[in-house]
């Protein structure tokens, strides 16, 4: 199968299993099948992906879709969050399907949202037209959206509705930045359907006008940047994260924020190339990519929450991506390899402080004690996993943000280096700190360890030592494929 | 059609301020379906020549889901609160007016310093866009009720949608009616969102929903 034969049937697939999930009339099957369908969609993407990077760009469907080597990246890193996500969804809501809390419509709705959100998402990577971009990141906020409140509490109902309101105006700001590169494509003499193609945009980028250009890139920041989740637009991620069901928190912050950062970075090689490579694009990316990681830190350092403390970490890691990405040159290269860490990391950790959350009864970190004597899997998992986002070594965390702050030293950009360990540096105290108190403070009641199976310990320890050995070695193929995906930024050459 | 253009456009400025000036949710929302009408009857009114049937079409769709189907959306979930009115605005109707006339000179200033490369027959299309642009989004965050913020929402985008007339020369149909699509999915997710909201906590107040902190 080519890879211009794949890509329809990418985004058709999970809308076809999302419409068979809602007549679907037991909740554990409709658990079962949103893993299967996930699986299938995870085999076709990757295929794709692989032709793609073996065989160079696809496109089909006129132009409308595309698939490169940062779309085929980021597939990657998409597939690999959903498949973990769907599969932890069948241990977490084991025990509320089994007694009821989870009904069999409920279930349905949920594998007809998940796979919609699938679907939306795909959108957003394989099109080739920025505006069914946009499309794709608003119909992955709608779906999204329900997919908090699940039970409806009232926590949850306040998380949607702030989460609703700030992303849909935020991509409403992100579209008037699109209008705006329209309209700078006048002197270029593009018209209609051309106008809007990312590879068309690019062929013609030096006959764009570039004030336009430019104004259109800073709503797109703005806009986009609300859903990915930067400093100062975040206000909606914490609330969000810490109120959806832990397989919903993984996909949220595994994938959905970089697919709105994704949109950003598209457009940032076209800004570049229009304003002759002078930087100016990369330099709002930097910006606020610095800021969110001292905001993130400022807030970690009082988080009491577990799940809202891997929220604002997820603010810091969209940072140091955006930081990356912005320094350019070998950056941009340690800013996908960075993306690729968080989204195998972040949901793990998501799924362990999930079961932790049910065990105990609460997200609260004092109450969190002696995590794992209580819970051996998840507990270690948890810490593990927040110790190699932390940056400690040899994790590859570590070593991709080792990679951010060198090409910051190489750029001479020691100002913005001294800030970003500054950030680092609060981060890894503050979430050490956490972790003590988590492992080994003395619980006030003692209750007996939690059975686990083998298969929830796999679920969390293969990757968690992928990227174990991710730190100590890289793959030829994925530096191949990182470095492929650095070129289309304008990084590498 | 250059007076129908302008008849339309000031209209659309007119509605905004009825908006900011209303405090009676019902009528907020039959005076939105209005503006809604008046942006889809927008395109018709400029020139297009060849792309008649396109356009007529995709203004039928515009009035039809702004016209119609938001209204009655909005209006079934009006129905389920028993909230009628705006308490307490966080900005009073005066002022806010006040500030949608700063909004119209600011709209009108930063149009004759942007020289934006304009389709359009009339010079007032810019400006009003600006204007609905910023007054959607001082409806979201001077407003307490959920259901003002969601009038806000489309307030704002009847406004992009005015510039995206005005800057951009025809967009693919597919992807205006992808947009189209969006839209009419986020109302409507909204307004079950504020069904829900009333169910859970007995009022439809988004500046009450303040637990989450920090």
């Amino acid at each position: 199968m080519s890879a211009e034969n794949t890509l329809p049937i990418l985004i058709l697939a999970p809308l076809i299993f999302g419409g068979i999930s809602l007549l679907l009339r037991s909740a554990r099957g409709a658990l079962r099948f949103c893993a299967a369908g996930t699986l299938a969609t995870a085999a076709l993407a990757g295929i794709t992906a692989y032709n793609v990077l073996r065989g160079g760009p696809a496109e089909t469907a006129n132009g409308w879709l595309m698939l490169d080597a940062l779309s085929a990246q980021h597939l990657l890193a998409m597939i690999t969050v959903f498949c973990l996500s769907s599969l932890y969804a069948l241990i977490y809501f084991r025990e509320e399907a089994a007694d009821g809390r989870l009904t069999p419509k409920m279930a349905g709705r949920y594998g007809g949202l998940w796979f919609g959100s699938l679907a939306a998402m795909m959108l957003v990577l394989v099109s080739n037209s920025l505006g069914m971009m946009w499309v794709g990141v608003e119909a992955s906020t709608l779906m999204t959206a329900f997919l908090i409140c699940i039970h409806a509490s009232p926590g949850a109902l306040e998380a949607m509705w702030k989460y609703l309101l700030m992303c849909s105006v935020g991509v409403a700001v992100a579209f008037t930045g699109i209008l705006l590169v329209a309209a700078a494509t006048g002197p270029a003499g593009l018209h209609g359907m051309d106008a809007l193609l990312w590879t068309t945009l690019m062929e013609a980028a030096s006959r764009l006008n570039p004030m336009m250009l430019k104004a259109g890139f800073i709503f797109i920041v703005i806009g986009y940047g609300t859903k990915a989740g930067l400093a100062p637009l975040h206000n909606w991620l914490p609330d969000a994260h810490s109120h959806a069901p832990a397989p919903v928190s993984a996909v949220f912050s595994g994938f959905l924020l970089n697919a709105a950062l994704y949109c950003i970075l598209r457009c940032l090689p076209l800004v570049e190339a229009a304003t002759g490579n002078e930087g100016w694009g990369r330099s709002i990316l930097v910006i606020f990519g610095l800021l969110s990681i001292l905001v993130a830190a400022a807030f970690i350092v009082m988080q009491r929450d577990v799940k809202r403390l891997l929220a604002y970490s997820s603010v810091e890691h969209i940072g140091i991506m955006a930081l990356g990405a912005g320094i350019g040159g070998a950056g941009a290269a340690a800013a996908l390899f960075h993306l690729i860490n968080h989204s195998i990391c972040k949901p793990i950790a998501f799924f362990c402080a999930g079961r932790i959350g049910q065990i105990y009864g609460t997200h609260d970190l004092p109450g969190l004690t002696m995590i794992i004597r209580r819970a051996p899997v998840w507990g270690a998992g948890l810490i593990i996993s927040l110790l190699a986002l932390v940056g400690v070594a040899p994790f590859s965390v570590f070593l991709s943000e080792f990679l951010v702050l060198k090409a910051a030293v190489d750029h001479s950009l020691y100002v913005v280096a001294a800030l970003f360990l500054l950030g680092l540096g609060v981060v890894f105290i503050a979430v050490l700190r956490h972790i003590i108190a988590m492992a080994w403070k003395p619980a006030e009641q003692q209750a007996g360890p939690v059975k686990f199976s083998l298969p929830e310990a796999l679920l969390i320890f293969i990757p968690l030592a992928i990227v174990l050995l991710l730190g100590m070695w890289i793959p030829g193929p994925l530096l191949k494929i990182l470095s492929r995906a650095a070129q289309v930024l304008g990084g590498l050459s | 059609m250059i007076i129908l253009l302008d008849t339309l456009l000031v209209t659309l400025i007119l509605t905004g301020f009825l908006l900011l000036g209303s405090s009676r949710l019902g009528a907020s929302i039959r005076i939105s379906a209005l503006q809604g009408i008046m942006t889809g009857l927008l395109p018709l009114a400029l020139e297009h020549g060849d792309l008649f049937s396109y356009v007529s079409l995709l203004g039928v769709a515009v009035i039809g889901l702004k016209g119609y189907v938001f209204p009655r959306l909005l209006f079934s979930a009006l129905r389920e609160s028993d909230t009628s009115r705006e308490v307490q605005p966080f900005v009073g109707y005066m002022a806010s007016l006040f500030f949608g006339i700063l909004f119209l000179m600011g709209s009108f200033w930063l149009d004759t310093r942007l020289n934006l490369p304009v389709h359009s027959s009339s010079d007032l299309l810019v400006p009003v866009a600006f204007s609905l642009m910023s007054c959607g989004l001082f409806l979201i965050v001077a407003r307490r009720t959920a259901m003002s913020q969601v009038i806000g929402y489309l307030v704002l985008e009847n406004g992009i949608y005015c510039f995206g007339l005005a800057v951009v020369s025809g967009m693919p149909l597919l992807l205006e009616l992808g947009v189209l699509m969006d839209i009419f999915v986020a109302v409507f997710v909204m307004g079950i969102a504020i069904y829900h909201i009333n169910r859970e906590f007995d009022h439809i107040d988004a500046d009450r929903l303040s637990a989450l902190k920090g």
